[in-house]
């Protein structure tokens, strides 16, 4: 559908996109992905004649763009630019129907359409078509971004990282919603990000860019499984790091559990307990290997009969490898109501403690990312 | 001559006032008016060539400059006397704050509004129409409002080359050294200035759009 042939574009010398070839397929969703000022939003721009390539040509349906009228052309593309560009003067309805006002429809077919987009977004007309965008919120006026992309029904549609200034929990929503829009109304999208998860997410084909050039174009599978070079290589990894599913016990455990030694006495147990503020301890032997575990409950009840800890110690704790993914352990702790999961090496040496709260951690640093990262 | 109060001096003369007061606001809203016809087209056209307004803002800047009895002075030879030569001098004037705030909003626009809107599909002229000019029609309104306030009070020195308006009243009071005809002049116009200012203030409230969350105008 659309074809660029050898197309390269210079600004004064410096070359933002060098020789691209590339070929987009009817109902494809192609993302472009890149370091930033690679020559992404450029390489879109060519496509309805925001930026004139320097050398090469663009086909659409088999079409030289060069010889469209550029006003028209863009009227039967749909585009969402970088920064949303949503008209502050205009309502939401106005803005989504934006495009069909340019091309005239009728003003009852214009409010029909609006607000079957709207309906669709899952916004209420009746309270949103009249709003201005700075009554929504950052997710609602990128959501009209896509629908005023989207008013005129244009087979190819252009988006220029739509979420990018979102949460990642509103783009989750956003990007699931788009993936499925383009199934059902199978449009062709290309779609820039330099968010690698949402590239492997949303795409058909992932295009990756540098410094003006493609470096390899693949499909998600692909482009994980065989990287073309480092390069990718370590843009894949950086995205994949966060995954949950491949996170293990040991990067989301507390390094430190609370320890006592077998031969502690109850007494001395409490005022340790009491002092870091825990309810259970673990037990473990001179040399780091885990012996048991006692909550305060068992300290409680078994005070008046025993006077070292070693006696009263739970010898048979769950416990999981530290090598374990962290999502087992997760579901492990849920599925048995565990408070608790000590986590030991092969040698059944303690290496730490997976609790609720350090599943909740990690679970809120891969939505949210990780504040270090 | 015996002073008389100035009720008493209101009572006797309220034909004369409002008749001043009325031909002061034709000479001033009429200059105002042809000011925004020349001012904001030129303004407009001036947007896509950047040497040539800096040029117009110069000359009209230098204007601004001359003393407005100096400028009285030059345009009498030239037209004679009476509220046509007055015109000329306030439609002079009033370009401006017109012409600088038109050129300034709409080249001040953010350009991602401009991009959303040619990458929609519009041609020059809807871009010009429907986001160019609501856009930057606050910053013209402000500048319309600056420019009325000034002509309102400047409006008064016409009454030196024989124009009438408020002037008149405030020149026979000088004249007579008759406070009241001063006062009667001056009042009238200063209210005329603070209400057109006021009104306009609303106006510009009312058109200005209001700015989305995420997209700020740096613009402004
Ligand atoms: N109008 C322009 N004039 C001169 N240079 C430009 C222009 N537009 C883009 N460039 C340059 O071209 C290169 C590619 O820019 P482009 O906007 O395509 O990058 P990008 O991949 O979209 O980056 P980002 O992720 O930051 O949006 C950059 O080096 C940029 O500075
Ligand atoms: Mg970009």
């Amino acid at each position: 559908m659309v074809i660029f042939k050898a197309v390269s574009k210079h600004y004064n010398g410096h070359i933002a996109v060098k020789n691209l070839n590339l070929n987009v397929k009817e109902g494809e969703f192609v993302t472009l992905i890149g370091p930033s000022g690679c020559g992404k939003t450029t390489t879109l721009k060519m496509v309805n004649r925001l930026v004139e390539p320097t050398e090469g040509d663009i086909l659409i349906n088999g079409r030289n763009i060069r010889d469209t009228d550029p006003v028209a052309l863009r009227r039967q593309i749909g585009y969402v630019i970088q920064q949303i560009g949503l008209f502050p003067h205009m309502t939401v309805e106005e803005n989504i129907t934006v495009v069909p006002t340019l091309l005239e429809w009728p003003a009852t077919k214009r409010r029909a359409r609006g607000h079957e987009l709207l309906d669709m977004a899952g916004m209420d007309p009746v309270i949103y078509a009249n709003r201005y965008p700075s009554e929504l919120s950052g997710g609602q006026q990128q959501r009209i971004g896509v629908l005023r992309a989207l008013a005129a029904d244009p087979p190819l549609i252009l988006m220029d990282e739509p979420f990018g200034a979102l949460d990642p929990i509103s783009r989750e929503v956003l990007q699931d919603e788009l993936k499925s829009l383009q199934k059902r109304l199978h449009k062709t999208i290309i779609f820039v990000t330099h968010d690698m998860d949402e590239a492997l997410k949303l795409a058909d084909r992932v295009v990756v860019m540098r410094e003006g050039e493609v470096i390899q174009e693949a499909t998600p599978e692909e482009l994980l499984r065989k990287p073309a070079d480092d390069f990718v290589a370590s843009f894949v990894g950086k995205s994949r790091r966060n995954d949950s599913k491949l996170l293990i016990v040991e990067q989301v455990m507390q390094p430190n559990p609370v320890t006592v030694l077998p031969s502690v006495g109850l007494a001395q147990c409490l005022t340790l307990m009491k002092r870091k503020r825990v309810d259970t301890v673990l037990v473990v032997d001179e040399e780091g290997v885990l012996i048991g575990g006692v909550s305060i409950e068992t300290l409680d009840r078994e005070h008046q009969r025993a006077y070292r800890i070693g006696e009263i110690a739970d010898h048979n704790l769950v416990t999981v490898l530290n090598s374990t993914p962290a999502k087992d352990a997760f579901d492990l702790m849920v599925g048995d109501q565990l408070k608790y999961l000590p986590v030991v090496d092969e040698h059944r040496h303690l290496r730490g403690l997976v609790t609720r709260t350090s599943m909740v951690n990690a679970m809120a640093s891969v939505v949210w990312g990780d504040e270090n990262d | 001559m015996k002073m008389i109060s100035f009720s008493q001096f209101l009572f006797m003369n309220s034909t004369a006032i409002i008749t001043a007061t009325v031909q002061h606001l034709y000479l001033a809203l009429g200059s105002e008016l042809i000011g925004c016809l020349i001012a904001i087209p030129l303004g407009i056209w001036l947007t896509s060539r950047k040497k040539l307004a800096d040029y117009f803002l110069a000359v009209t800047g230098t204007i601004q400059t001359i003393p407005s009895l100096a400028l009285l002075g030059f345009v009498l030879p030239l037209f004679g006397i009476g509220p046509l030569p007055a015109m000329i001098v306030l439609v002079l004037y009033s370009l401006l704050p017109i012409l600088r705030n038109t050129y300034t909003g709409i080249t001040g626009v953010n350009p991602s509004y401009i991009e959303a809107g040619t990458g929609a599909g519009m041609n020059s002229r809807q871009l010009l129409w429907m986001v160019k000019l609501p856009l930057a029609l606050p910053i013209i309104m402000a500048g319309i409002r600056i420019s009325t306030v000034y002509l309102i009070s400047w409006a008064t020195l016409a009454a030196f080359i024989g124009a009438g308006g408020l002037g008149d009243l405030i020149i026979t009071g000088i004249q007579t050294a008759d406070a009241n005809f001063i006062i009667a002049g001056t009042i009238p116009t200063a209210f005329l200035a603070i209400g057109a200012g006021w009104m306009l203030g609303k106006v510009e409230m009312v058109l200005t759009p209001r700015e989305g969350l995420i997209v700020s105008d740096e613009g402004r």
